[in-house]
């Protein structure tokens, strides 16, 4: 009987989903139609985003699931139930556009509404519960990982979405977007391996030279704290002035505005999270084992190669997926100076107030931050070696 | 053999070792006891110069050990410490191997080596050898450190506090090990504790320090006997000493002819022990038997308890 009333008792976080569920199919509009793509917009409900048997599907599906949310405890089909909810409501909403929309009409424009998003929301809450419970290992959550990214890289290529208003922004600059996403990760990811050249070697002198340790760190969070768009400004002025006097750095591509600058505030942004987590990686190793090295006749060079560096590692990579989920998103930033990158996008919807151009951008930049944080989450704990 | 010759050490104001000289004989173990914060851990570092002296001098088997590049010295002379300080990245071989790679033995020495201790210390090498030190029980951290320590044959061993994260049980059957691999192996220790029991248990000699001072280094029979300050009474625990010289002595130097009943006593045991089993028999007298198991005569409580005199 106890196990059959605890497999039956409501579960917290399971009935807070449950009840975005309801609110979410019968409060809220599955997507907005719009005459055009600037127009303000008109929702519809599920009923009538999708023929009869369509709507009733996934109205049925999206309860069970949750019910299942609320009731049943087992994580595995806790996560199964919200991956068949993902799995109904994405390619929905694409066939819904193509429900809505009349045949031939070029300029009306379906997005996913507030009901979408947040069934989205609750599954993807749910999955989310369910992946921690199940406590996987590093490689099972690579895996999972790989396996959403399929998911959603077989809707894109499918074609299933190419009536959302999303996708149609995207058909008419593919080969902006393209570029774009080149430039942001490239800002992203060259500040960061930049970072790492300087900040690794800067943070070792740290460890070494106590007292260098703390003026580079206070230097460091000085620069923290200046605002991105501030120390973008602060260096429009000394970069234009080497560009007009040093030819070299004007052929480099060296300018006040543009790349350059984007690419040395992001550099300036990660040496902090950088060299003060390979300062703390290397001063993290137990006093007894440096004790035993120094005892055993390890010279200081022998100690930094053969002890504490290869114990840092956790702690440095820790450092490493700061920056590279901070970069991927203040990249963003670089667009208001002409740095390029999916800000771009952000800004030019802005601009003329179309908020799918606006997700165009936001939503590839949210994408990679938030795989970053998985792929190097998992890197770290496979570093763990040799501690229990 | 180690000399230490009037080593002194100061930071800045306070003077931590004052004017220790000392003389460990090769092959001994000399502990070093006294309260916390007496010196004597800045005392065992001075000798592998991890603590440089601010006076005085350390020789090794007649050698200044000023004149030795500080890494060489210690590569070797062993160390171990309390929490043993194992690698926490490299498995149990590995960790072994420390010194022997450091000085550049080839491969199949090293691995011959780490086998021939892990033999030791009664650690199967095909279980152990691949294991990371947080795979293993505290007892078994203790001995691959001080396997760890030995691996390169110094011929001095420097411990501080190396059974004080043991538990009791554990920690006895670990300083009987430590005397049994040190006789077998003729290594010089140096052994730095709190703990007197300890002191007393495998001392050959035992340096008491005070306060920065050494108060005195005799014999574990010379302290209890003639102790040279009320310091060291004190220390020693006048209440235990008896109990404590007769663990120092075994029933052979207490034989005396004519027979007894009951099961007998090996002329091994200590008196100590002899005098327990009587106790708890309720006899006056018990059998003593030889390593064959013949019997040699018989040990009385009266002759045990003559040999717990403070003048014998």
């Amino acid at each position: 009987m106890s196990s059959l009333r605890s497999s039956l008792s409501l579960d917290r976080l399971g009935s807070v989903i449950a009840v975005l569920i309801g609110a979410a199919l019968f409060a809220s509009p599955f997507v907005i139609y719009r005459a055009n793509r600037i127009v303000a917009g008109e929702g519809r409900m599920l009923a009538d985003a999708l023929p009869p048997s369509g709507s009733v599907g996934v109205m049925v599906l999206a309860l069970a699931v949750a019910g299942c949310a609320a009731l049943v405890r087992a994580p595995l089909i806790r996560l199964a139930a919200a991956s068949i909810g993902l799995c109904a409501i994405f390619p929905a909403v694409g066939w819904s556009a193509g429900f809505i929309t009349p045949p031939g009409n070029t300029f009306a424009r379906v997005s996913p509404a507030l009901g979408f998003w947040l069934l989205a929301l609750a599954f993807a809450l749910l999955a989310a519960d369910a992946l921690t419970r199940l406590r996987l290992s590093p490689w099972a959550r690579l895996a999972a990982l790989a396996v959403a990214a399929g998911a959603v890289a077989l809707l894109l290529v499918s074609g299933a979405w190419n009536d959302l208003s999303l996708l149609k922004e995207y058909a008419g600059r593919a080969d902006t977007f393209w570029r774009e996403a080149r430039q942001h990760l490239w800002l992203a990811f060259g500040s960061m391996a930049a970072a790492c050249l300087v900040g690794l070697p800067l943070g070792i002198l740290g460890h070494r030279v106590p007292r260098l340790r703390n003026a580079i760190l206070q230097v460091l969070n000085v620069v923290q704290t200046v605002p991105s768009i501030a120390l973008f400004g602060i260096l429009i002025a000394p970069l234009g002035y080497l560009a007009a006097h040093v030819p070299l750095a004007a052929a480099l591509g060296i300018r006040g505005i543009g790349a350059a600058p984007a690419f040395i505030a992001l550099f300036l942004y990660s040496l902090l999270p950088v060299v003060a987590n390979t300062v703390t990686g290397l001063r993290q190793v137990p006093a007894a084992v440096i004790d035993a090295a120094r005892g055993m006749g390890l010279s200081a060079r022998q100690r930094l190669w053969q002890v504490e560096l290869p114990l840092a590692p956790p702690v440095i990579l820790t450092g490493i997926r700061i920056v590279l989920v901070q970069n991927l998103g203040l990249a963003t930033v670089a667009a208001l100076i002409g740095g390029g990158g999916f800000g771009t996008f952000v800004f030019q919807g802005i601009g003329q107030t179309a908020i799918d151009l606006v997700l165009l951008g936001a939503i590839p930049t949210v994408a990679l931050s938030f795989a970053a944080a998985i792929i190097l989450d998992a890197i770290i704990d496979l570093t763990r070696r040799g501690s229990p | 053999m180690i000399e230490i010759e009037h080593l002194s050490k100061r930071y800045a104001e306070t003077i931590v070792v004052d004017d220790v000289s000392l003389r460990m004989d090769e092959g001994t173990i000399t502990v070093v006891v006294g309260t916390s914060g007496a010196g004597k851990s800045t005392l065992l570092r001075m000798i592998n110069r991890l603590v440089e002296p601010s006076e005085g001098r350390v020789l090794i088997d007649g050698q200044d050990t000023m004149a030795i590049p500080e890494d060489q010295l210690r590569h070797r002379i062993g160390y171990v410490i309390q929490g043993y300080g194992l690698f926490p990245h490299r498995n149990v071989a590995e960790n072994i191997a420390t010194v022997p790679r450091l000085l550049g033995w080839d491969k199949r020495q090293i691995a011959a080596r780490v086998d021939e201790l892990l033999d030791l210390f009664q650690l199967d090498p095909a279980e152990f050898a691949n294991k990371f030190p947080h795979e293993l029980s505290g007892g078994q951290q203790q001995r691959v450190g001080v396997a760890r320590a030995l691996a390169a044959k110094p011929a001095v061993l420097l411990m501080d506090e190396p059974f004080g994260a043991l538990d009791p049980v554990i920690r006895s059957k670990a300083q009987d090990d430590l005397v049994a691999i040190q006789r077998r192996l003729g290594t010089t220790v140096v052994l730095v504790t709190h703990d007197m029991n300890e002191a007393f248990q495998l001392g050959d000699r035992i340096a008491v320090m005070d306060q920065a001072r050494l108060l005195q280094y005799a014999t574990p029979a010379e302290l209890l006997t003639r102790p040279a300050e009320a310091f060291v009474e004190q220390l020693v625990g006048t209440a235990e000493r008896p109990f404590r010289l007769l663990s120092l002595l075994k029933v052979r130097e207490a034989i005396e002819p004519g027979p007894a009943e009951g099961e007998p006593v090996s002329v091994t045991d200590t008196l100590r022990d002899a005098l327990s089993r009587l106790i708890w028999t309720g006899r006056e007298a018990l059998p003593v038997a030889d390593a064959s198991g013949a019997l040699v005569g018989r040990v009385s409580v009266k002759g045990i308890v003559a040999h717990g005199r403070s003048a014998p």
